[in-house]
């Protein structure tokens, strides 16, 4: 079974943008294929997911209409794709995998073209070139930018890695929504107290389906650097403050104060979903201590709990324009036995702005009820 | 007050009953625990549980307020997540009894999780059955 959805998760990661709100393995079912033909009748390119609609006729003559997930539009268009590439009325032949239970609902892996045997919505073949990335701009002061050069837009994009583990050197199979292939691995996740292994464990082997972001709450803590929607830096220096907007989870922001203020005590501050964040400067490198989390979230994809011990410690490095370094340090001594530290980094999407996205609780479900 | 107005006041006198969920997504055991305890269906106490882990331990307090029972002890095996609860109380009379309690927890990862289990206070033997607030 977790051999499976671990193919899952690679085949669709390769078709299919994995997009984990809620976690793939959470809404299909990977123990089962399926194959489907028939005119298209509707196609749904919004953020977040897209969808194409099909007509499909069964043995009996009976047609029902099946919702088909491809993926996400931006990763999509970033491949070359456009909504156009897919007609009202064309005739597909689509592969991928069911939903769980009844619902009319599949996740693609494969969406050919009847007629002209062409295949739709495959990732680009060609690797990005890795030229020499321009250096990272800096204010008039010499000062790290966050954000674009004058002039410019971006964002940072995808990240490196959509899960944390604790830097070890070590390789743990798991999928992008965090889902172990072996449960025997969480020990090495993360230095686990029992009852948080156990919790975790829990969250493991019922696949995440508990997780609060599918119910569209926020993504507190490292998650909020997780999410396929990228988020962007406004660097607000008259203010004192940074803001964090995030792409994914309901366009919330987040406020780094850089006005020197003491890094605040869990006891004295309103719990929150982001916690409150003091930073500082070394050198190049954003420091940011954060306190304050309230226990709403899970605050990592795969389901690392916290309590509202946790004090996080984030480093954010831009070692060139289209690279960002984080590295994230966990003191919860509620949850786990020592401080661990894990990281991944960002890259730059250049040229472009964020796009809207909205939590859709039950996105699944959206086109069947 | 007409018929649609009395329907109305219903509407909105059911709605504020109802209780907001709100995740709580750390140590399992750590909110307000609300039920009842008793030696029948019918003889039934009412029962608040607040726990708390600290992060060596889970302390407790039973019905907080004037009568409040200070817990002495809450055991949690996570490999099962049983729960065993000790406190020592007072009867009507004044007398110490010791409370003794033992469940399991059920459905961690519900907003509504539930532990239910055995409960026995002084001579009295029975059950209870509480949810997380």
């Amino acid at each position: 079974m977790r051999r499976r959805l671990l193919i899952l998760a690679f085949v669709s990661s390769a078709a299919v943008p994995a997009f984990c709100q809620p976690a793939l393995s959470t809404i299909y079912d990977s123990d089962r294929q399926i194959k489907l033909q028939g005119p298209v009748t509707r196609v749904e390119w919004v953020n977040p997911r897209a969808y194409l609609f099909l007509d499909v006729r069964d043995a009996a003559g009976t047609t029902a209409n099946w919702a088909v997930d491809f993926g996400n539009p931006l990763e999509l268009e970033r491949n070359g794709w456009k909504q156009s590439a897919l007609r009202i009325g064309d005739i597909v032949t689509v592969e991928g995998v069911p939903a769980r239970g009844e619902a009319r609902q599949m996740l693609a892996k494969s969406v050919v073209l009847n007629g002209l045997g062409k295949r739709l919505f495959a990732p680009s073949s060609a690797r990005r070139t890795q030229a020499a990335a321009p250096p990272a701009p800096r204010w008039p002061d010499r000062q790290i930018r966050l954000g674009p050069a004058p002039g410019e837009k971006g964002y940072w994009g995808t990240a490196s890695a959509r899960v944390l583990v604790e830097n070890t050197g070590a390789k743990i199979p798991m999928n992008d929504d965090g889902l172990l292939v072996n449960l025997t691995d969480a020990d090495r996740v993360a230095p686990f107290l029992p009852w948080a292994k156990a919790v975790y464990e829990h969250r493991q082997r019922t696949l995440l389906r508990d997780d609060p972001l599918a119910r569209c709450l926020p993504p507190g803590g490292p998650r909020q650097f997780q999410m396929p929607n990228g988020f962007q830096f406004v660097e607000q220096r008259e203010l004192g403050r940074i803001l964090v907007l995030l792409g994914g989870g309901d366009r919330n922001w987040r406020v780094i104060y850089m006005d020197g203020r003491p890094v605040a005590q869990g006891a004295d501050t309103v719990l929150s979903y982001y916690g409150t964040s003091t930073g500082r400067w070394e050198k190049d490198t954003l420091v940011v201590e954060s306190v304050g989390f309230n226990e709403r979230f899970w605050m990592t994809n795969g389901g690392l709990p916290h309590t509202e011990a946790l004090h996080l410690t984030e480093r954010f490095t831009r070692t060139d324009r289209n690279t960002l370094k984080y590295e994230v340090n966990v003191n919860d001594p509620r949850t786990y036995t020592r401080p661990w530290t894990g990281g991944w980094s960002m890259e730059w999407v250049p040229g472009k702005d964020m796009e809207e996205y909205f939590c859709e609780d039950n996105a699944e479900s959206t086109f069947l009820r | 007050m007409g018929r649609r107005s009395f329907v109305f006041v219903i509407v909105v006198a059911g709605a504020a009953a109802i209780l907001p969920a709100f995740a709580q997504e750390g140590h399992p055991l750590t909110g307000t625990w609300s039920g009842d305890w008793g030696t029948s269906a019918t003889k039934r106490n009412h029962l608040t549980l607040v726990m708390n882990w600290d992060g060596h331990n889970v302390t407790g307090m039973i019905n907080p307020g004037p009568d409040a029972i200070s817990v002495s002890s809450i055991a949690v095996d996570v490999t099962n997540w049983t729960v065993r609860i000790e406190a020592d109380a007072k009867d009507a009379s004044g007398k110490p009894v010791h409370v003794a309690a033992e469940g399991r927890l059920e459905d961690i990862g519900s907003y509504h999780r539930k532990i239910s289990g055995t409960w026995s206070q002084g001579a009295e033997r029975g059950d209870f059955r509480v949810t997380r607030d």
